[in-house]
């Protein structure tokens, strides 16, 4: 019933003002309305239930099958259980997780600082542009980019060496966790810009007056940002986290591109071992099996996290 | 005083070092293919660009990527955005029973890992003659950019005060000319932002692009663009970044655009 939170918050919203019905038959106005719903809702459900929910479904229904692409046979469960004994797919969710706290501490975190630093300041603009360009660059672009940063003979280790920092030359790519985190950095840099946007729309709705006020009343600097700016933004904040928990849970492109998981399986997201399962190894089984994991996952995580935010909303109301 | 200055030095700071590799990607595609040594430039040695650019445009065809991938970025993400905004004024301003489920229904699609879809939409749109036309790329787009869209104006719609449709409904306004006259214009920088943001991932989106088509008229620039770097020996990574560049260009304008539009509008709220 807990799904049903902001189910139960929206009808008790709704519900006082139901239209009034001109015409007395209370069963004529009642399909009525529902006609109307159903015409607003009528596509979005069905194109969401046509193209994406029916073909995870097939995807998931395969997971019980030993399906080589050919011949396909029902295994039940046991597709399941050797991949919670397979140790690749334990590094793969300790990967998984590391970037979900990664992309959590750095993007999210960096573009709310931007967002409230740069939006009243002169060149705040300039700083804005600089920010936001990377998010607008095509990902191949991004990955030819940090191929060239990243290498063993690239820009980063040709510019320690340059500056006499030869010893902090690293091999980024070339072992683990280095280079998941290295990657996490290469996201922030093209992500940031994402959350910065949004971040800036939230402040826009917050009040001037509510900001005057609490200068007045002598807040400043952090006190300020923690007190007053900070809790007016939850509403895109639970956006911008939400967006972040679910993205870097799906983690796939830059990993990909960068390091096609590799050395090994060694960077390998969850997405990534899903992907290398189905298409380079033809185990379809295999890879349907850690693709409903993975989004078992997904939706674990944002569920538990909107549910709270549903939940502090209420109780910010009082 | 010293706190708006550390601010400053902070944020100068934070856009040097966002821009160098910005400054990296302009340069090595300014780098003519034959003096490409391996490893990246700093600094402009001449003006290879149009060269690389040009090279771009013959051994792939760039120009019928770059108008195809307009089509369904501007068309997808307009028609999204349109049906994100219906469902979720449904959602949050009408009487509908169990709105959370039915939201939880359509954000569901933000959450299921793209990788899920790939093989069960190729086979589907075999059977149905989907594949490898722009009607059917259309509507893949359309399908996978309706959850955030959908996710975007729904919290905003949850912030427009209750008693405007409250009072509208006094008067006696339907639900339509409800929406179009009130929920939508209050929604509109919502709207926006969720357009943008929309575009910019059909835009960028490789995945369906390489999977669910295959003809010149038909792949979106990011796929021709991949076979471009398949091609790596023989064009060279400059020519790639020169094509991706070109590529970029009108995404980078749109959030130019927007964020002046997007300052204006501060204005006018201060």
């Amino acid at each position: 019933m807990d799904v049903l939170t902001t189910a139960d918050e929206a009808a008790s919203r709704t519900g006082p003002y139901r239209p009034e019905p001109l015409v007395p038959d209370p069963r004529s106005a009642r399909f009525r309305a529902a006609a109307w719903v159903g015409a607003f809702l009528a596509p979005a459900v069905a194109l969401v239930l046509l193209l994406l929910v029916v073909p995870f479904l097939i995807t998931a229904w395969r997971s019980l099958f030993d399906d080589n692409g050919i011949t396909a046979r029902f295994v039940g469960l046991s597709n399941y259980t050797a991949l919670f004994t397979d140790p690749d797919f334990g590094r793969s969710l300790l990967n998984t997780v590391l970037w979900v706290v990664g992309t959590l501490v750095l993007p999210v975190l960096l573009g709310l600082l931007l967002a409230v630093l740069t939006h009243s300041m002169r060149w705040g603009a300039v700083a804005r542009t600089a920010v936001v360009i990377p998010y607008a660059l095509s990902g191949s672009a991004t990955a030819l980019l940090w191929t060239y940063l990243l290498r063993s003979d690239g820009a980063v280790n040709q510019t320690l060496g340059a500056v006499g920092l030869g010893g902090w030359q690293q091999e980024w790519l070339l072992h683990w966790p280095l280079n998941t985190l290295v990657m996490i950095v290469a996201t922030t840099w093209q992500a940031t810009g994402a959350s910065l946007i949004l971040f800036l729309i939230g402040l826009q709705t917050i009040p001037t007056d509510t900001i005057e006020a609490a200068r007045i009343d002598g807040a400043q600097g952090l006190q300020l940002f923690l007190r007053v700016i900070v809790p007016q933004l939850r509403p895109m904040t639970v956006v911008v986290v939400g967006m972040s928990i679910v993205n870097s849970l799906k983690t796939f492109d830059i990993v990909w591109l960068l390091t096609q998981g590799g050395p090994g399986t060694a960077s390998e997201t969850l997405a990534l071992t899903m992907y290398r399962q189905t298409f380079t190894l033809n185990r379809y089984g295999y890879g349907a099996a850690v693709s409903v994991v993975l989004t078992v996952v997904v939706i674990a995580a944002s569920w538990l996290y909107l549910r709270q935010q549903v939940r502090q909303r209420s109780g910010d109301a009082v | 005083m010293t706190g708006r200055t550390a601010r400053g030095v902070l944020v100068a700071l934070v856009s040097v070092l966002w821009l160098v590799p910005t400054w990296l990607v302009v340069v090595n595609a300014f780098t003519p293919a034959k003096e490409y040594t391996g490893s990246p430039r700093w600094w402009f040695s001449s003006p290879g660009l149009f060269a690389n650019i040009r090279t771009a445009f013959e051994s792939a065809d760039v120009g019928r990527g770059l108008l195809n991938t307009l089509i369904y970025a501007v068309i997808g993400g307009a028609v999204a955005v349109t049906i994100a905004a219906l469902a979720s004024f449904a959602v949050t301003v009408m009487p509908v029973r169990r709105p959370g489920l039915w939201f939880w229904f359509i954000f569901i699609g933000t959450v299921l890992p793209l990788q899920t879809f790939l093989s069960p939409l190729f086979s589907g749109y075999a059977t149905t003659d989907l594949y490898d036309t722009q009607y059917g790329m259309l509507l893949i787009y359309v399908a996978l950019t309706i959850p955030f869209a959908f996710f975007v104006n729904r919290n905003f719609m949850l912030t427009v005060p209750r008693e405007i449709s409250e009072a509208a409904q006094l008067d006696g306004v339907n639900w339509l000319s409800m929406f179009l006259r009130i929920h939508l214009p209050l929604a509109r920088n919502a709207l926006l932002a969720a357009f943008i943001f929309q575009f910019t991932w059909i835009w960028n989106d490789l995945l369906f692009g390489i999977t669910l088509s295959l003809s010149p008229n038909v792949r979106p620039v990011t796929a021709t663009l991949a076979d471009l770097n398949g091609n790596y020996a023989t064009v060279g990574p400059p020519v790639v970044l020169a094509g991706a560049l070109i590529a970029s260009v009108p995404t980078v304008v749109l959030f130019f655009v927007f964020q002046r539009f997007f300052v204006n509008s501060l204005r006018l709220t201060a």
